[in-house]
């Protein structure tokens, strides 16, 4: 059959993308994409971790700080920004759907580090109050819908939901044992409540505590519910902030200068 | 790309020997244009093991009381050796950088010698980005489980002086000699009349910003609260540091893009000179 000219186009454009993709270079190797991509974790987990940190840390060091009105929120919230400022530079730089997915394990790994070595070694905190949560599964999520929507705006608006459901029921999981009830000292607890009654944190009196705060509780069965909606309104708002520090932190400075007078 | 006249116009008839650097090897070989990243991981590494090691055995021996002779033995002693360590080592390097960022400035350059050195500027920056893991989530680990479980009465705690009177510098070091390196050596992309570059602006304002916070964080544990709220407002532009160290991702991006400008001007040249290696002259 003979070619239409549209296929001899397609098929021109095909020989020239593989041209490209077999050109060899003289100096460029894979040694510069191996190079980029292992001490590129170092500054994404930093970000991701000193971002969660520093806006929901409190609710991610303990157990007991894992309740179901604030935790939803804030998590939800400092967690997405840095994967969506990833998401874009890896879509942009290489339409590479993977940006959410390759700060969430830099974030995994940094977050268990920091527990292992800092927390459980030097300071002996047993683990299992300490663990930090992990953001992959809904990391893989969020990546999957930018390649099938290839939108940031819809990646936005239907992952930002997404994202907060995800990151509390994946996380939920593992918190579910230590929310069950135990009884301690004539009053039914949780494991998670014991636990922080245990650990003697003196710098982090009762008085600090943001968990189960507000009238929020007298919704009863739904506050989980309505915290999870505000969240996911939350994560829009960061995965926002996070596509601002994409494209003007580390993508629009390329080869900008400020000029000299 | 505008170039310095030294390195647009090479002398005539110069040859790929007479403009090489003398290095053996390929630019990008591990052991040449890569080393650097080696060694400063390594030096890196070494600095933050042995303060890790120094915290594990005397923070709760000798670092709970500020006010006690131990803690000056262990705890003083160490954030000025900190500090003098840190200036011995930015002043022989700066010195370094600068007297022999004047020469090379003056001298022609080959493709192969740029491509070595921006991949040295790679290696510093992958340095800085260690730097900047171990003091953004490293150490604020233990700083959050030691300041949320004992009394501070000092700005300068056990996790503090490695983290804030080290790490904290070091990255303001390390982004800024990353810099001064680019200036001399790469000037296609970093010579001073090109004006300063966003990238860089970014990434030394994410370190030296962070630096102030310090001030603002003792400040402000000072005045309002003494206890460790993690979340609580006046950490916050901490955060932000994290956010300007995206001006990373513009250094790399606007290297990367001058690598293909190199490797298209050495393509062009080959194609015109088969066998000979010229200067950069795009």
């Amino acid at each position: 059959m003979a070619a239409t000219p549209m296929s001899a186009a397609e098929r021109q454009r095909r020989l020239e993308l593989r041209a490209l993709l077999n050109k060899e270079y003289k100096w460029i190797d894979r040694k510069w994409d191996l190079v980029f991509w292992v001490t590129a974790i170092f500054v994404v987990a930093g970000a991701a971790d000193i971002t969660k940190q520093l806006f929901a840390g409190d609710w991610d060091f303990w157990t007991d700080w894992k309740d179901p009105q604030w935790w939803p929120v804030v998590t939800a919230f400092a967690t997405i920004i840095i994967p969506s400022a990833l998401q874009y530079i890896q879509w942009v730089a290489w339409r590479f759907p993977t940006g959410a997915t390759y700060t969430a394990v830099c974030f995994f790994m940094a977050a268990w580090v920091g527990r292992f070595f800092q927390w459980n070694i030097a300071e002996s905190y047993p683990l299992n109050f300490v663990w930090p949560i992990s953001t992959v599964c809904a990391a893989i999520i969020l990546d999957w819908l930018l390649m099938k929507t290839r939108s940031f705006i819809l990646t936005s608006l239907i992952g930002g939901p997404i994202w907060a459901l995800l990151v509390w029921a994946f996380n939920y999981i593992p918190m579910a044992p230590f929310l069950q009830p135990v009884h301690f000292m004539n009053h039914v607890l949780t494991v998670s409540d014991v636990q922080g009654i245990t650990y003697i944190r003196s710098q982090t009196p009762e008085y600090l505590r943001h968990i189960e705060r507000g009238a929020l509780r007298s919704f009863l069965g739904e506050t989980q519910y309505v915290s999870l909606v505000f969240g996911g309104t939350m994560a829009v708002l960061g995965y926002w902030i996070g596509q601002f520090i994409g494209r003007y932190l580390a993508v629009w400075p390329i080869r900008r200068y400020i000029k000299t007078l | 790309m505008a170039q310095p006249q030294a390195a647009r116009k090479p002398e005539e008839g110069y040859d790929s020997g007479a403009l090489t650097t003398a290095r053996a090897g390929k630019p990008t070989d591990w052991l040449v244009g890569w080393k650097s990243l080696f060694w400063g991981c390594a030096l890196v590494m070494g600095a933050n093991v042995f303060l890790w090691f120094w915290d594990y055995k005397f923070a709760f021996t000798a670092g709970l009381n500020s006010a006690s002779r131990e803690f000056t033995l262990y705890y003083r002693t160490l954030f000025w050796g900190e500090l003098i360590v840190l200036g011995v080592f930015t002043g022989i390097w700066y010195g370094w950088l600068i007297r022999t960022g004047r020469e090379l400035k003056t001298q022609p350059f080959s493709r192969a010698e740029e491509v070595r050195r921006i991949a040295v500027l790679w290696s510093i920056i992958g340095v800085t980005s260690l730097s900047i893991y171990i003091e953004a989530s490293f150490w604020p680990n233990w700083d959050g489980a030691w300041h949320q479980t004992l009394v501070r009465d000092t700005a300068l705690t056990p996790t503090h002086i490695p983290m804030f009177y080290f790490f904290f510098p070091l990255s303001v070091v390390l982004a800024l000699g990353a810099y001064i390196y680019g200036n001399a050596r790469i000037p296609a992309l970093y010579s001073s009349d090109k004006g300063f570059p966003w990238s860089f602006f970014l990434l030394i304002a994410a370190a030296v910003l962070e630096c102030m916070e310090v001030a603002f964080n003792e400040w402000g544990h000072s005045l309002w609260i003494s206890e460790e709220f993690f979340a609580v407002p006046f950490h916050w532009p901490f955060v932000v540091y994290g956010w300007l160290a995206g001006g990373m991702f513009a250094v790399w991006g606007e290297t990367i893009l001058r690598l293909y400008e190199i490797e298209k001007a050495e393509e062009e040249a080959t194609t015109q000179r088969p066998g000979r290696e010229h200067a950069v002259a795009d």
